[in-house]
């Protein structure tokens, strides 16, 4: 993992991102799960470019279960975008994340008016 | 500048990855583009049993990964998790822009994109993706562990897929169009005596329904046009596939299937450009028949390579 991803447990997901300043986005990942896999190396380039912008961090699924319930994330990875402690953008789940598409839906994340 | 290389493989599953293997055995300045990590389907396939070199069952994920170590031990480069963001495969001289940035260029590409999986279209399936409806077994199943799940398909990924999951669950119930399995005489005849697998025959989904997540699988009986909602923890798809042909569309001439139409050397009618694989209009799909498309491929590769010279 590169120094502008960050993994986080379900305990600090308050903290850590409903929380936050800055828009964040969290990523649930399993083991044994070659579309997680594929995405790290697209998270973490995309983490960079951000990086001061917005924050990126990393949840393992299969030790938070609890969380990923509570959030309806059942799949493996799903990416979730929140600015002020709400979702922001479209979820991103499976094995097509693109790059570009990961970009776009931060830039969108960015772009949102301010909530409160 | 562009990085110059003989050959551009696009795709790294059992087809890409062969031809890759033979053209940097043969010396060719080798390089293999995937958007994930290598081994194409295989690598979500949890175990593959027919694939010969192998007595035992082996892990699909396994089997992809020694596939790509072997191409790379012969000077391949493999670029994983990257996007072709640009591409131009109609000239001499074969270009594509990677993640908006690096280029690269060969005279020979092979691709060998494959299929993904398809899409079933009814209501409620984009809103339910990653939410309930899952299209991997082994990336989802573990977490389905006491649940009542269903499976939509009747084919070998459908059914074998079942059976892995049985490990899991407490149901894994199947909902299949036809009256009788497509897949394998061998794995129809487990999955029909598993406790734990049901089947609804002559049944298509209708919908997925639910507030948050994915409560609810509405079906219809294609005889009877009776339909029933049933309650489930998660559906898993696996109805088949539908070729990746975006780079090709407009070059080449496609069948009504929408797959690609080669000659016995894997050429398409542009000089320099290959197809291999899944992606090929065929008659059957299987690693074995993707590896031998694949080495075909390379071979035609480097012969029209030479030729040029």
């Amino acid at each position: 993992m590169n120094m502008h991803v960050k993994e986080i447990s379900g305990a600090q997901f308050d903290a850590e991102v409903l929380a936050s300043d800055a828009p964040v986005v969290v990523d649930f990942y399993s083991t044994e799960c070659p579309p997680c896999e594929a995405l790290a190396p697209k998270f973490d380039a995309v983490a960079e470019q951000f990086a001061g912008q917005a924050r990126f961090l990393k949840v393992f699924r299969q030790a938070n279960r609890e969380l990923a319930q509570k959030l309806g994330v059942t799949g493996s990875p799903t990416l979730l975008f929140f600015r002020r402690g709400i979702e922001v953008a479209a979820r991103l789940s499976g094995d097509e994340i693109k790059r570009t598409a990961l970009k776009a839906s931060v830039e969108s994340m960015l772009q949102e008016p301010r909530h409160g | 500048m562009a990085e110059r290389y003989d050959v551009i493989v696009v795709g790294a599953g059992p087809a890409g990855l062969t031809a890759a293997i033979y053209a940097a055995r043969a010396r060719l300045r080798t390089l293999v583009l995937d958007e994930s990590i290598p081994g194409g389907q295989v690598k979500t396939t949890h175990k593959v049993s027919n694939y010969p070199g192998f007595p035992e069952d082996v892990k699909g994920s396994e089997l992809a990964a020694a596939f790509a170590k072997q191409a790379e031990r012969f000077g391949a480069r493999i670029a994983r998790a990257i996007e072709i963001t640009k591409h131009d495969l109609g000239g001499p001289l074969k270009r594509f822009e990677l993640d908006e940035g690096e280029e690269v260029e060969a005279p020979a590409v092979i691709v060998a994109t494959g299929a993904k999986p398809r899409d079933l279209g009814v209501p409620g399936e984009t809103k339910f993706k990653g939410g309930g409806i899952s299209y991997c077994a082994t990336c989802d199943g573990a977490y389905f562990e006491g649940k009542d799940i269903h499976v939509i398909g009747g084919g070998n990924s459908a059914v074998e897929e079942s059976l892995f999951l049985t490990q899991f669950a407490r149901t894994v119930t199947i909902v299949h169009q036809l009256d009788t399995f497509q897949a394998e005489p061998a794995s129809a005849q487990e999955a029909l005596a598993n406790p734990k697998v049901r089947v609804i025959w002559d049944s298509e989904p209708r919908a997925f329904l639910g507030e948050t997540s994915l409560e609810k699988l509405r079906i219809e009986n294609v005889k009877t046009h009776e339909v029933r909602e049933l309650a489930t923890d998660g559906v898993f798809v696996f109805i088949g596939m539908v070729p990746r042909t975006d780079l090709l569309k407009g070059l080449v001439p496609l069948a009504a299937s929408g797959y690609v139409e080669t000659d016995e050397s894997m050429a398409t009618p542009v000089p320099g450009l290959f197809a291999a694989g899944d992606i090929r209009v065929k008659r059957f799909r299987q690693i074995t028949t993707a590896v031998a498309d694949g080495t075909i491929a390379a071979l035609a590769a480097q012969r029209f390579l030479k030729d040029r010279r």
